[in-house]
């Protein structure tokens, strides 16, 4: 990321005092906290809500742990080098290695678009627009508000209706749900080995920490210029930011294990999941719960496919930037652009299921979180690198149980396919 | 010529064959204009061992210790020193002003007067190809498409590695590299044409901004063409026509045609008055033609005067040496009447008027006429230059052997020579 002269400038102000330097450095972190709580995040906390109850709260506690020591890692990264995630693991592992990590996100990142735009789909399909007309046109503007205006005022203006997500705390103590069994669920690790269960297991992981999480919080904190001294206030805001993403994931999948799990509702559409926010919203829940959808998706459409180009472009050497042109910049302006063509096609291919491939969107995820945790843990433990602000043994310890999870989880599944179990 | 990335882990043996370890690394001194490698980094089985890059030989596919591994003394880097692999591939480059630029994909090394030197940083997509052992394979491939990578190496001793301003506890993570504008300014401006098609947008404007009105103009001409109209489009307006004046016009009026017209009217307007009529009517004439390729600066000689009289006139005038390849003599309309060359004019008697020794079968072209056509009148009868006229038999301009061979090469032709300034 490019530093800027504003960011510099800010610097200089933020040092003042506690408060304001908090203050000032706020942002990254819950930022990022929210966009976890995309398509794909909503869909699947709801589907592991709906198909087994309480019972995979456990994972997504160790999950959230994973996620905060993680994100720590990379936000730490960004304030000792002043560097990106992919400008690092390119100086420490050369050409071939970064092919790997970045077809890696790039893969992960194209499943997360196509998961945004299935969001987008779904939730106006709630309000009766075909998905033939939605799609197209979501990515078109995407495409134009990007190319002609800035995603910054796009930020802001879809972050209203993320707000109406809020709906689900709420929820979570008018439905009123057993919480002695929501404290069973969290403490007792139970997992079916059937393909099913696996499935959603590892979506659940993937949603929760992504890979694309990780590459944006660094790219943020080295884009607002924080540094080593400002990096203690920038902490909190990371915790706070990873901590939000696990109780957002934790109050979804609590609604409905206690609204759609007991009626046995399989969660085969938006308008199944729209279902959990009925005991709050009565009538008015699917609109209610299209509309974050809506603006969950297409600010993580808008946010997820530029964040890609940079962080190859970064890698790779190449020009940057969405105030350049196509024959300025032809690889990044490429890259955001067959994002977007590719993801919005994937979803107009004819009677694809709009939730499945959303659940499939976050194994994709699931399954590469590995490999780029592997690059995070090396590089964070490097001390030639980060010298004092190495990785303690502590959270290196959780980021490696994080990594030998997922992979475990991974292997689990893909074994479990090729046998033709479940 | 070798790249790092050919050379780094070749196997190192020792005088009797024996195999000792491989080539981890090479170290240099960042001092002068090409600097040479001074130590040699061997991974071998007991570790790392510095050596001192004479004691190795480099022979085909391996480099051969003078002495047996044990009897070669261990070097010591001292701090300033730079290891080529660790400290400065895959950095970036960055322009002054710490914007980003390019990655160093490979480090091209040469031997001078019997040293290996560092002399160019690979920026492009061969150096990127090169590093998976892609090129050869990549580079047969675009050959089948017949078009050919394109290079991309800047000259080191336009690099300058410095320490960052981050307090990054490694030395490792503090070196960046730079292009320093000051020493852009130094070089022929065709290569500085070179340097600036590898660099961003934003770094181009600023290039031209700094550099001196004459030596923009001149490397703004060296430009790939669709890149002159972008960075053209992107400069200040009186910056922008400040050097459009300052170019040939016949090169201003081809740059002018890719722009869109409103800005191109606009450019127009600030020229000065005499610059800007000449760009007009080059304008007028279609690209294609002899008159969007020729020159409107025109040397032309009354056909009333003497020998003695033109000769004086010669004098005073100064032309530009491609517009005395040949003499015009035109009458007092302005008309085309005949042709003589320099020569002509010395030895003749002083009070012979031009009339009497011009050649007045004189080939010309019209306006209108195709730039094949007028290459190959060029080709065909071995011509410096070509006058044009209007349909009124005005001179109007000359089409020079230069704008022709221009026309006529394939682009990249034209780079191949101009690439040579790190060699």
């Amino acid at each position: 990321m490019i530093r800027t002269a504003s960011a510099v400038r800010r610097h200089a102000r933020i040092r003042r005092s506690t408060l304001l330097g908090f203050l000032a450095v706020m942002g990254p972190g819950i930022i990022t906290g929210f966009a976890g709580n995309d398509a794909g995040g909503v869909t699947t906390y709801t589907a592991v809500g709906a198909h087994y109850g309480f019972a995979m709260l456990w994972l997504l506690l160790l999950s959230t742990a994973g996620l905060v020591v993680i994100q720590e890692m990379c936000a730490r990264m960004g304030a000792v080098t002043g560097k990106g995630l992919s400008d690092l693991i390119r100086e420490r592992f050369g050409v071939r290695w970064t092919i790997v990590a970045m077809v890696a996100l790039l893969i992960a990142n194209g499943s997360n678009v196509v998961a945004e735009f299935a969001g987008v789909a779904a939730s106006l399909e709630l309000l009766g627009v075909q998905r033939i007309v939605s799609v197209p046109a979501a990515a078109l503007v995407i495409w134009a508000l990007v190319v002609f205006f800035s995603y910054r005022v796009v930020e802001r203006a879809l972050f209203v209706l993320v707000l109406a997500f809020v709906a689900y705390p709420v929820s979570a103590f008018i439905v009123k749900p057993d919480w002695e069994k929501v404290a069973l669920g969290v403490v007792l690790p139970t997992l079916p080995t059937e393909q099913v269960a696996l499935v959603a297991a590892l979506a659940l992981v993937g949603t929760t920490i992504t890979p694309y999480m990780m590459f944006y919080i660094q790219a943020s904190i080295v884009d607002k210029g924080i540094g080593r001294d400002l990096y203690r206030f920038a902490r909190v805001d990371v915790f706070l930011g990873a901590i939000l993403t696990g109780l957002n994931g934790f109050f979804i999948v609590i609604v409905a294990g206690a609204v759609l799990f007991p009626n046995h509702v399989v969660v085969d559409s938006a308008a199944d999941a729209a279902q959990a926010l009925g005991p709050l919203a009565g009538d008015q829940a699917k609109l209610l719960f299209g509309m974050g959808l809506f603006g969950a998706s297409l600010l993580a459409a808008t946010v997820m496919p530029l964040s890609t180009s940079y962080a190859i472009c970064e890698a790779f050497g190449w020009e940057a930037g969405i105030s350049k042109n196509f024959s300025e910049a032809p690889v990044f302006m490429g890259l955001f652009t067959l994002l977007l063509v590719v993801g919005g096609l994937v979803v107009l291919s004819p009677n694809i299921p709009l939730i499945p491939l959303i659940l499939v969107s976050q194994n994709v995820n699931g399954l590469l979180l590995p490999i780029v945790l592997v690059f995070i843990l090396k590089l964070a433990a490097d001390r030639s690198l980060m010298g004092d602000q190495a990785n303690s043994r502590v959270s290196q310890w959780i980021g490696v149980g994080t990594a030998v999870g997922a992979s475990a989880l991974s292997i689990a599944l893909v074994a479990v396919t090729l046998l033709g179990a479940g | 010529m070798p790249y790092l990335s050919e050379i780094q882990h070749r196997r190192v043996i020792e005088p009797n064959g024996n195999e000792v370890g491989k080539l981890a690394d090479i170290a240099i001194v960042p001092q002068g204009q090409f600097p040479a490698a001074q130590w040699a980094i061997l991974s071998t089985p007991s570790g790392e061992k510095v050596v001192r890059w004479g004691d190795l030989a480099q022979e085909i596919g391996h480099f051969r210790l003078r002495n047996r591994l044990e009897t070669t003394p261990d070097a010591q880097l001292p701090p300033d020193a730079l290891r080529l692999a660790r400290d400065l591939l895959d950095k970036q480059i960055v322009d002054t002003h710490g914007a980003k630029v390019v990655r160093v994909n490979d480090l091209q090394l040469s031997d001078v007067d019997g040293q290996l030197r560092l002399v160019g940083a690979d920026v492009g997509l061969r150096g990127l190809l090169r590093r998976v052992g892609a090129e050869s394979v990549a580079e047969r491939l675009v050959g089948l498409a017949g078009r050919r990578l394109p290079r991309g190496i800047i000259p080191w001793h336009l690099v300058e590695p410095l320490e960052s301003a981050n307090d990054a506890p490694a030395k490792t993570a503090a070196v960046r590299l730079t292009i320093p504008h000051a020493k852009l300014a130094l070089l022929h401006p065709a290569d500085i044409a070179d340097i600036v098609e590898e660099m961003t947008a934003d770094e181009r404007i600023a290039v031209f901004q700094q550099l001196d009105i004459e030596t923009a103009a001149e490397a703004l001409q060296e430009v790939e063409p669709e890149m002159q109209a972008a960075i053209v489009s992107d400069l200040p307006e009186e910056r922008a026509a400040d050097i459009l004046e300052e170019m040939d016009p016949d090169e201003a009026a081809d740059l002018l045609q890719d722009l869109p017209e409103e800005r191109r009217d606009e450019l127009v307007e600030l020229m000065e008055k005499e610059e800007a009529k000449d760009v007009s009517e080059l304008l007028s004439h279609s690209e294609d033609s002899a008159g969007g390729i020729m020159t409107t600066d025109l040397y032309a000689i009354p056909a009333e005067l003497t020998a003695a009289q033109a000769i004086d006139d010669l004098r005073v005038r100064k032309p530009d040496p491609e517009l005395t390849y040949y003499l015009y003599v035109v009458d007092d309309e302005g008309k085309l009447e005949g042709v003589l060359s320099l020569r002509d004019l010395v030895v003749a008697a002083p009070e012979t008027k031009v009339k009497a020794i011009m050649d007045p079968h004189v080939l010309r072209v019209e306006a209108d006429t195709p730039k094949e056509e007028v290459a190959a009148l060029i080709a065909k009868y071995d011509l410096l230059a070509l006058p044009v006229v209007d349909a009124r038999k005005k001179l109007i301009g000359t089409v020079t052997i230069d704008d022709v061979v221009e026309l006529m090469l394939p682009r990249s032709w034209k780079k191949r020579s101009l690439r040579s300034i790190a060699r």
